[in-house]
């Protein structure tokens, strides 16, 4: 047996020396059953990580449907099934008033933001400048910045300018550019092949036509894994939000709405997880419906890094 | 000759132009909300102001009641180090481990990575409440579970020991972004560096140290950087967390004293500064404590770029 | 291409419309001679009706002033407001602590003037109300309902533990409590006899001090938490009913008590026994749990200073206007409705069940009577009653107080007398600095 196991072990290295050119034979069946083992293992593993990170939501879903008084209690499941919390919801809080809120935010924030971000980036990409590496490095830089370091003086000027209470303060700066969104789309614009852009110079556009027909068509996936970000970081901005419109609660976005639930409305936890489901609903909605872009999205930030 | 000397300057000044003008937004709204805002930062860090009247110099004063008088940054401080020292790691092992796991996996993928990445899109703010509720210490579901296999499950979210670490599990839960950059790299590891290594006689464990994460250091810096970025930033999880979880018996009235619960163990320094600041409106004494955030958030991203150039292997595939 | 471009703008005008249409909606003209004012108040729901209703008398009379209430105000928002410019006409606040702040740094304007123009002096108020709502001098605000606490007690549970009579003094309320506490058969807490954690409900130290006789200064004005023998007297006593209960046992009841003032609040479920609550939560169990049984009662005081009984400890609500108020004389008017019309005091007091706050209005014979209404009434009435000292820092004293107070409960101090040495240095530090040379 360990005669013949050393044998294969032999011959398989010999294949191996070779591999790239020849066909594979069959690794010998101890080292099949040791993969086969380490595949079940890993895939139990995967498993039970997988319940894990589902329980929460199942827990969550379960309370959702709770009487309060059996919220308050031990019981995990709803006995009986009150359909009714969701209603209740919307009879404590003016959850579609928060959810037209963070669609105003969201939205324009996100248009604003293409808007602006996509010249810049085409700029620090495509052209060639002097300081164009500065600038590009100024724009990580801000990135990375924590955002309490500017925020008190911004603050300020915007009480000055009496919009503290509204989403503008949110809003209005995307029309200025948005340093992530800027970096994401120059990664791509990196990608586009440079005969195309050549093409359209030769052919007499201007780099503003240039931008508008060529690279935007090339460009959709980007464009639209960075509107969807900026969506997704909208809808689950709390900072922003609580800093700017907590004194005036018709201006409160989802996020600021759910965390202020249970203080002002006296309420109680089957009726706060039923809230939490109805927010976290949409934007899993919008995974199941966009999931290409969202990949792509985050493998933009990551790999080129 | 002097026509084309004359068109090409016109081209370039064109050139200068068309710069000018797709990067004029960005110029403007990086002097606007980050340019001049550093500098104000930086004046009102020594006056005193409150937004009702305007601000007065007061020196070094915010500064000395900073390092020497206040008794809540050095809660601040340590907790800030400590999200760093153990969130960071955590995540990034975890998110690791997923991705290493998934990319073994034969049949599923899809499902899996799904599960996964699920929690991450949960609203931060919708994931903390959930899973304040999750870890109430007498009638959530964990510690019901607990009891039933015999364990006295500890005080979560209202204990000082457990605060953290139950946010670092709220973390781990919502790993999904940064498992997605994981998996995409570990993918992409080339085939043959495992066969010549396996060749050279290396078992699992040790393609995994000399093949694998040197081949993915450049996302394993990624996830340190944004990491720490993250935990310098660090707000809304605590923030829900700690009112919600104190709060939850009592009058509703003084929130904003619930902040750091329990016992100032979930105050980080941005909650800190935002109390300062946008409660107690001591908007000089804040602006002085960002400027320290400042310093630091550079200090320790400079720190860590300059450490990656020790073990960080840029091949030639990865840029 | 044109057809993203039209897209675009579509969406663009829809959103820029929405956008307008929801953030437009407050400001409406006001028409000739008639002004719009916006009265912010800390009430919800029910009680939020009650003052609804007082408002409407208030326009009766005054048809040319319109009054939008706005409802579930606290004082952080009152505090960003004013600076953004964003307040209403006429603020209430439900904790008088901040009548230091609003009055030194003017954020609400002094009103003297006013009452001087309309011959109203500060007399019609009792000593604590006309105290806590002015400072050094300045009168900013004037109060509008006062809060009195006491100790509420579910009879039935008294009786059948073989219980008569509310207790009277520490050592019979630490008796009441171990006797009428329940647990479940795996040892958790089911009922609680009282809870003496702080921030429990309206557990914090302002409210237990009087029963010992604590003082929070002493008579320079200096803090006085580790000279006056009552705080430490209150911390011990507080500590060995804690260790009784064990800790964590109680923080994990407290997790199964219900929200204060939701119909689940745990004396109102009868999860438990006693409660130092305030004298609004007798019309909340009228509204909310008509069958309990309970009894009100002031709080039991010190063995060694039996004297105190009766007394207890007020704090009220206070209005005022802030100074960016573009209506200053509407809001005034206003104003002084809600503080001194005993008609309007009366209205409040029968519907919200607070203490009125003028002495006309504490005798007026329209007040519905309710016995266990009627014992905050004399609390309020008696001498030794005490309210918290305006400071310029706010309640910041009673904060790092009760930030102490939390640490010692949870068994974290090892030196009572040296911690509370210490929180009285950070409570003078903190008022020394205020307003100007160092911070907060």
């Amino acid at each position: 047996m360990g005669a013949r196991l050393g044998g294969d072990a032999m011959t398989s290295a010999t294949v191996g020396a070779a591999a790239s050119a020849f066909v594979r034979r069959r690794p010998p069946a101890e080292v099949r059953r040791r993969r086969f083992l380490l595949a079940v293992a890993n895939h139990s593993l995967l498993i039970a990580a997988a319940i894990v990170f589902l329980a929460p939501f199942l827990f969550i879903v379960l309370t959702a449907f709770m009487t309060n008084d059996q919220a308050l209690s031990p019981d995990l499941w709803p006995h009986p099934f009150r359909w009714q919390n969701f209603a209740d919801v919307f009879h404590n809080a003016p959850l579609w008033r928060y959810a037209l809120n963070s669609l105003i935010y969201g939205g324009l924030a996100t248009l604003f933001l293409l808007v602006s971000s996509i010249p810049v980036a085409y700029a620090l990409s495509r052209l060639r400048w002097r300081g164009r590496h500065a600038a590009f490095l100024i724009v990580l830089v801000a990135m990375m910045l924590p955002p309490q370091v500017t925020i008190i003086p911004v603050y300020v000027m915007w009480a000055k300018l009496h919009l503290v209470g509204t989403l503008w303060p949110l809003i209005l700066p995307n029309l200025l550019g948005d340093a992530f969104s800027i970096f994401l789309l120059r990664q791509f614009f990196l990608t586009i092949p440079e005969e195309y852009i050549d093409a359209a110079r030769v052919d007499g556009c201007g780099e503003f036509r240039i931008l508008t027909t060529v690279v935007l068509r090339l460009a959709k996936p980007a464009i639209a894994a960075v509107a969807l970000f900026s969506f997704l970081f909208t809808f689950n901005d709390f900072f922003g939000p609580l800093l700017y419109t907590q004194e005036n609660p018709a201006n409160w976005t989802v996020s600021v709405g759910l965390s202020q639930f249970r203080t002002l409305y006296q309420v109680q936890w089957n009726l706060t997880m039923a809230a939490t489901l109805m927010a976290m609903a949409p934007v899993i909605a919008l995974f199941f419906l966009a999931q290409r872009a969202f990949v792509e999205g985050v493998t933009l930030t990551g790999v080129k890094g | 000759m002097l026509e084309r000397r004359r068109s090409r300057r016109k081209a370039a000044w064109r050139r200068r132009g068309t710069v000018f003008a797709f990067m004029s937004p960005w110029v403007a709204g990086f002097s606007i909300f980050f340019g001049y805002p550093l500098v104000m930062t930086a004046y009102y860090s020594f006056t005193h102001y409150d937004l009702l009247s305007s601000p007065h110099w007061v020196g070094l004063a915010n500064y000395r009641y900073l390092f020497q008088s206040d008794q809540m940054i050095w809660p601040a401080v340590s907790n800030t180090l400590w999200l760093m020292a153990v969130a960071v790691p955590a995540n990034a092992v975890f998110a690791f481990g997923i991705a290493l796991m998934l990319s073994r996996a034969r049949a599923g993928i899809g499902f899996f990575r799904t599960v996964f990445y699920l929690p991450a899109l949960a609203p931060p703010v919708a994931a903390t409440l959930g899973f304040v509720y999750l870890l109430n210490p007498a009638t959530g579901p964990v510690n019901t579970l607990l009891r039933h296999l015999g364990i006295e499950g500890p005080l979560w979210f209202d204990s000082p020991e457990w605060s953290k670490p139950s946010l670092v599990l709220l973390g781990i839960w919502g790993v999904g972004n940064l498992m997605i950059i994981f998996l995409a790299a570990v993918i992409d590891v080339p085939r043959h560096l495992f066969e010549s290594a396996s060749l050279d006689g290396a078992g699992p464990l040790q393609r995994l140290r000399y093949v694998t994460l040197p081949t993915i250091s450049p996302v394993i810096l990624f996830a340190i950087v944004i990491g720490v970025i993250e935990a310098l930033q660090y707000f809304t999880q605590a923030y829900v967390a700690s009112t919600i979880a104190g709060g939850s018996a009592a009058a509703s009235a003084e929130s904003a004293n619930a902040l750091g619960y329990p016992l100032q163990s979930t105050l980080f320094y941005p909650v800190l500064l935002y109390q300062q600041g946008f409660r107690y409106f001591n908007m000089g004494y804040a602006s002085a404590m960002a400027m320290l955030l400042l310093a630091v958030a550079f200090a320790v991203t400079l720190l860590i770029l300059r450490n990656s150039r020790r073990w960080v292997h840029v091949s030639g595939a990865m840029r | 291409m044109r057809r993203v471009a039209t897209i675009v703008t579509l969406l663009a005008v829809v959103f820029a419309l929405v956008a307008v249409s929801a953030c437009g909606g407050d400001s409406e003209p006001a028409a000739e001679g008639s002004a719009n004012i916006t009265f912010w108040t800390g009430f919800t729901e029910r009680e939020l009706g009650v003052m609804k209703d007082v408002v409407a008398d208030f326009e009766k009379q005054h048809p040319n002033i319109h009054v939008k209430v706005v409802g579930g105000i606290d004082d952080d928002k009152i505090v960003a407001a004013i600076r953004g410019g964003t307040a209403g006409d006429v603020l209430h606040s439900f904790a008088s602590d901040n009548t230091g702040a609003f009055c030194s740094n003017g954020a609400w304007i002094d009103l003297a003037d006013y009452m001087e123009q309309d011959d109203i002096s500060d007399d019609i108020f009792p000593p604590a109300p006309r105290y806590y709502t002015q400072y050094n001098g300045t009168r900013c605000a004037l109060p509008m309902l006062a809060d009195v606490y006491g100790l509420y007690f579910n009879e039935d549970m008294l009786a059948k533990a073989g219980l008569s009579g509310p207790p009277r003094t520490m050592s019979e309320l630490t008796d009441y409590a171990k006797k009428l506490t329940v647990r479940n058969p795996d040892g958790s807490l089911k009922v609680v006899g009282i809870d003496p954690l702080d921030g429990f409900y309206e557990n914090a130290a302002a409210h237990w001090g009087p029963s010992w006789g604590a003082d929070w200064t002493d008579d320079s004005g200096k803090s006085s938490l580790s000279t006056n023998p009552g705080w430490a007297k209150m911390l011990q006593w507080q500590k060995e009913l804690i260790d009784w209960y064990g800790y964590d046992d109680l923080v994990r009841w407290q997790n199964t008590a219900g929200d204060e003032f939701s119909p689940q609040n745990a004396f109102e479920k009868g999860k438990l026994a006693m409660n130092v609550d305030g004298e609004w939560r007798v019309a909340f169990i009228k509204a909310e749990a008509a069958d309990l049984a309970f009894g009100t009662a002031p709080m039991p005081v010190d063995d060694a200073q039996p004297d105190l009984y009766g007394s207890g400890y007020t704090t009220g609500s206070i209005v005022g206007i802030p100074k960016t108020s573009k209506h200053q004389d509407e809001a005034w008017e206003l104003l002084k409705y809600l503080a001194t019309d005993t008609g309007a005091l009366v209205k409040m007091t029968n519907g919200i069940r607070n203490v009125p706050t003028t002495s006309d209005a504490l005798m007026s014979t329209d007040i519905e009577p309710d016995e266990n209404f009627q014992v905050f009434l004399d609390i309020f009435g008696h001498p030794e009653t005490r309210t918290t000292p305006i400071t310029v820092v706010g309640a910041a004293n009673q904060e790092l107080f009760d930030a102490f107070v939390t640490k010692w409960q949870a068994g974290k101090v090892s030196d009572l007398q040296g911690g509370l040495a210490n929180v009285d240095e950070q409570i003078d530090a903190q008022l020394a600095n205020a307003g100007g040379a160092q911070v907060p």
